[in-house]
């Protein structure tokens, strides 16, 4: 698919939502793993937005490409905020505790990580890059 | 889709809030308002009307970690009719072990204290 180019505000999340509800469509993917990969993607650019951007208090878009063959679907997420790689980050081992005795951070990454079949990240030049991958069944 | 939550409270004191649409990280701050106008009517219950809500992010569900704070140990908080999706999200993040999921409203337990 072409691709989506959205300004680095909140409000593009709705569009980038619809953008990969279209890409997994147009691949063929079920509700479930679609809304999975639309949640995985979603939290990575709020993420970029939230923190990469506007409390950097930088000026940036998302650039948003989606692949696709007969094995999988590939969503490619680009930003220009100083480099972050989330997959370094410590994940929340405590979910099983109550609520009142769990921190609460690192949720989004969790989300994702959790959702996609492969998620990666690499720096490019002055861009951050997130791969998520969801395979597709074997027809 | 557009995000609306909306509160209504029930003579007995119970919090219905109803959520429609998509909840993601442009409008939890709603959301999280709604709360805190059910918090501040001393509700003994708050009731998640989530039949209509389409999609919740890590933002949404961070609202309802706020919530079960806000309202404090005494006050159940129910999650009604989540749709799969929601609901595997919900599970997903352990909030079931803090809110009550029902697959429809239930007068007999939502409203028996």
């Amino acid at each position: 698919m072409e691709t989506l180019t959205v300004p680095g505000h909140l409000d593009s999340l709705s569009i980038i939502g619809a953008y990969i509800m279209d890409a997994a469509r147009n691949a063929g993917l079920d509700t479930r793993p679609a809304y999975r990969l639309r949640l995985a993607v979603d939290e990575i650019a709020t993420n970029v937005i939230t923190h990469g951007y506007e409390e950097a208090g930088k000026e940036g878009s998302v650039y948003l490409t989606a692949s696709s063959d007969s094995a999988a679907l590939t969503i490619i997420l680009e930003d220009t905020a100083d480099p972050y790689d989330p997959t370094t980050r410590a994940q929340p081992d405590s979910l099983d505790l109550p609520l009142e005795e769990r921190p609460i951070g690192g949720l989004g990454i969790f989300l994702t990580i959790r959702n996609v079949d492969t998620f990666a990240y690499e720096r490019r030049g002055d861009r951050n890059r997130y791969t998520f991958v969801m395979n597709l069944p074997a027809s | 889709m557009a995000f609306e939550a909306s509160l209504e409270m029930t003579e007995g004191g119970i919090a219905k809030v109803t959520l429609v649409g998509e909840l993601d990280g442009s409008n939890a701050a709603d959301f999280r308002t709604t709360v805190e106008e059910a918090a501040s009517k001393n509700c003994k219950r708050l009731v998640l009307m989530l039949g209509g809500l389409d999609y919740i992010a890590s933002a949404g569900i961070r609202v309802l970690v706020f919530a079960r704070q806000k309202m404090g140990g005494g006050v159940e908080i129910f999650a009604i009719s989540p749709t799969p999706q929601v609901n595997e999200t919900i599970e997903m993040t352990g909030m079931h072990y803090s809110l009550r999921v029902l697959p429809e409203y239930d007068a007999a337990v939502v409203e028996t204290f």
